[in-house]
């Protein structure tokens, strides 16, 4: 049943987490240096601390050492962090999302035994996955309604020798590429479809390299790898071979990305909200004036539907019978929440900095910052202009051959 | 109707998008990357725009200057900020004042002032109004709570006046010479009845320039603030009646001495941008291939370029009417709504060429800078304020 009353442990995580945010994350995370929007050091205390709360491990099982959160929490941490902080709240989403979807779904026992332990005793292992290459073209205004010309396969090659795989090729916008010690890496081996290989940081021939900000819109850490001549088991081997079980958009374009914006929209709210009730113009508090007070208004009205379309979409990757039963239509939630609440929340961070006259603009207040970041969640993941697209073909009820098992995911 | 230009118009309109592509386009760039927002400055630039006359154009030709028309003015205005909104800014800035000194000062004022800021191409002016507790108060003062308004204080001792207080987030403040600065002459009156317009120099004793703020947008434009610590300005240099600051809107009227110029130049700056957007776009999506077919075959990305274009031509004409009306001296609303609705049509264009670079994978730091720039057309000049002061005057 579609119930959104929080549970305890919901309740008592989100506000741990909120208190959290608000004694050891925004205090960094407003320092002048951080708010300049180009070249932000990644807030590693935080990460630390936020990984001995159990943030780096929330979605993995309780049976394997995480908490077992479902995906409705996750988006709950998510913006509680983002709040604070994007880059931190990605950091920790990412590895929380890889670590269920690897180490509780897809690897086998002895992989497990062979991972799992490194990863829980360091606060510093993060997990990335690595599926994009250089010149992808991804956009599907080409080819809209019509099945994908075979030209975009995974370049990057695993070729088997012996009891070893031997790796070549270039990933890039790697998400969580800088902090991460262990990979999942797509890979062509010959087979038809891609395979996913798990690659450790520290294998030889394996190079990563961050990427700045002016290389892609991204919240988090992100980086390029070079794979020349990479070395690893054949029994890093995740699924079986030619079938990646992360292949096309399962592990991308998640809720927890829209929860993160929905973050950066209430962190804009709040201060344009304590602004309003503090700033004296026209010989009354700003809110008092109908401007303000309507603007305020939109902001609210935005940043709550865009809170129950990804709450809705979240809930509804928790409760996939919920589609078999017909309760939920057969539609791409997640997508039609990311497609809202990105241009809702963009409006909304503009309207609250507007609030703060001159200020709205000042790099060494946070609200030009909120703006840029709500930016930047509009044009990361798939754009909106292929989100729309791809709602399109679903409400035709249109199946892509290549991406049917994408598109259920979704 | 007739929209063709006379050939003065067109030759200033020729010269400035040459000196725009030539030499501002440039550095427009590299000068909002530096970090430091009193470094980003150039004085080259002002000193090169100077002798082409885009500093002092709107000085009267009695007075030395070109006198050219609204409509010359917002055709180069419009020139410049295609290739930078700022550095244009920086220039109109000086033809606000210089509007403003040609309507109200005395002639001993402008001989005075106008002289030398004809002579020197690196004399800059600005106005100082804004204060940290003074913002809309200034704009739209509220009938109902009469103190409210600027708080900077002057009062007179024998042939002087001495100022006391801090204005904030003024232009020019650090580059110019001279500075129109509104202060409270009789602090029991209302704002408009209570405050006169003195001349300050640079030089003033007791004045001096503090930080220059760090905008997201409009780098290269410098909003400084200004501190009068028993600043000394002589009474000479009283702009209209004491307690008559007013007289600028009232009389100026449609000689524009600030009010309605500055809406007019924010409108025509934005058209340049968006002028600046809508190539960008229209050069990526005819160059830029995604599965070997160019963007421009793309319904998605006709309807975008449709949308950016028919807003910027919009504007176009917005912007020429108003110029044209305050060269006939109508009155009316307009040049505010027009720059209500430029600031709309300036940050769609710039978000809609910014969402086209984007979905096409091209990060172009300049569409970037772009909406930066254009997002300050919501803060610097007011917004909801500005709309409803615009409305006031259709009552």
């Amino acid at each position: 049943m579609y119930n959104l009353q929080l549970s305890p442990e919901q309740l008592e995580i989100r506000d741990t987490v909120r208190d959290f945010v608000a004694w050891e994350v925004k205090p960094l995370a407003l320092r002048p240096e951080r708010l300049e929007a180009r070249m932000r050091l990644m807030l590693t205390d935080a990460l630390d601390k936020a990984s001995q709360l159990g943030l780096r491990t929330l979605a993995l099982s309780e049976d394997a050492g995480g908490a077992g959160a479902d995906t409705l929490t996750s988006c709950i941490v998510t913006e509680e962090l983002a709040l604070g902080d994007p880059d931190v709240a990605a950091v920790l989403a990412q590895t929380s999302m890889l670590a269920h979807a690897l180490f509780d779904l897809l690897m086998t026992p002895e992989q497990r035994a062979r991972f799992l332990p490194s990863f829980l005793v360091d606060d510093r292992h993060h997990l990335a996955l690595a599926d994009h290459e250089p010149d992808r073209d991804a956009a599907l205004g080409i080819h809209y309604h019509r099945p994908e010309r075979g030209e975009a396969g995974v370049k990057t090659t695993a070729v088997r020798a012996g009891d070893a795989w031997i790796i070549n090729g270039v990933k890039d916008r790697v998400a969580n590429a800088p902090l991460a010690k262990l990979f999942a890496v797509e890979v062509s081996s010959g087979a038809n479809g891609a395979s996913l290989l798990l690659v450790p940081r520290d294998t030889p021939g394996l190079s990563v390299r961050e990427s700045d900000r002016g290389g892609h819109f991204h919240h988090g850490a992100c980086g390029e790898l070079a794979f020349k001549a990479c070395r690893v088991p054949v029994e890093n081997l995740v699924g079986a071979e030619g079938e990646s079980p992360l292949a096309g958009d399962a592990a991308r374009d998640l809720p927890q990305d829209s929860a993160l914006n929905l973050g950066i929209g209430r962190a804009a709210y709040e201060a344009a909200l304590a602004y309003a009730q503090l700033r004296v113009q026209g010989g009354r508090r700003i809110i008092e004036h109908q401007a303000i007070g309507t603007k305020l208004a939109e902001v609210a009205v935005r940043l709550e539907v865009a809170r129950a379309a990804i709450w809705q979409a979240a809930w509804a990757c928790d409760h996939p019978e919920a589609f078999a039963d017909r309760s939920l239509r057969d539609l791409p939630l997640t997508r039609i929440a990311k497609v809202f609440a990105s241009e809702a929340i963009y409006h909304a961070t503009k309207d609250a900095a507007e609030c703060f006259g001159a200020m709205g603009v000042m790099r060494d207040m946070p609200l030009q910052k909120y703006v840029h970041d709500a930016l930047v969640c509009l044009h990361s993941g798939t754009s909106n202009s292929d989100a729309k697209l791809r709602i399109a073909e679903a409400l035709a009820g249109y199946r892509r051959p290549a991406n049917a098992a994408a598109l259920a995911a979704e | 109707m007739d929209f063709t230009l006379s050939n003065e118009q067109r030759s200033w309109q020729m010269t400035a998008r040459k000196f725009a592509e030539e030499e501002i386009r440039s550095i427009s760039l590299e000068r909002d990357e530096i970090s430091d927002p009193s470094e980003t400055f150039d004085w080259e630039i002002i000193k090169k725009g100077s002798r082409l006359g885009f500093r002092t154009m709107a000085v009267p030709k009695e007075w030395g200057g070109h006198g050219t028309d609204f409509v010359t003015q917002a055709l180069v205005m419009a020139e410049l900020a295609k290739a930078d909104s700022a550095i244009s800014k920086t220039f109109s800035q000086c033809w606000k004042w210089s509007h403003l000194i040609a309507a109200t000062c005395t002639d001993e004022q402008k001989r005075r002032f106008l002289q030398p800021f004809l002579e020197d191409d690196t004399y800059l002016l600005g106005k100082g109004i804004s204060e940290p507790s003074a913002g809309s108060d200034n704009r739209l003062p509220p009938a109902d709570d009469p103190k409210a308004g600027l708080k900077l204080r002057a009062e007179r001792q024998g042939d002087d006046w001495i100022l006391n207080g801090e204005k904030c987030f003024i232009a020019n403040a650090s580059v110019g010479k001279l500075f129109f600065i509104d202060a409270r002459t009789d602090p029991n009156a209302p704002l408009k009845q209570g405050t006169t317009m003195f001349l300050v120099p640079r030089d003033t004793p007791g004045f001096r320039i503090g930080k220059v703020f760090n905008k997201s947008g409009w780098r290269f434009y410098q909003n400084g603030e200004m501190i009068f610590e028993n600043a000394r300005v002589p009474h000479a240099n009283v702009v209209g009646p004491v307690n008559g600051s007013d007289m600028k809107t009232q009389q100026a009227g449609d000689r524009t001495g600030g009010d309605l110029f500055g809406d007019l130049e924010l409108a025509a700056n934005a058209l340049g941008v968006c002028d600046d957007a809508c190539g960008m776009a229209l050069r990526l999506a005819r160059t830029k291939k995604q599965g070997r077919r160019l963007l421009f075959e793309q319904q998605v990305v006709q309807l975008k370029l449709n949308r950016m274009h028919l807003l910027t031509e919009a504007l176009r004409s917005f912007v020429m009417r108003v110029a044209w009306e305050h060269d006939h001296k109508v009155h009316s609303a307009n040049p505010g709504l027009c720059m209500n609705f430029s600031t709309d049509v300036i940050q769609e264009v710039s978000e809609i060429n910014l969402d086209l670079h984007a979905d096409a994978g091209v990060m172009d730091p300049r569409a970037d800078k772009l909406v930066r720039d254009a997002i300050i057309w919501s803060h610097l000049a007011g917004d909801s304020v500005q709309r409803m002061k615009a409305t006031r005057r259709l009552q």
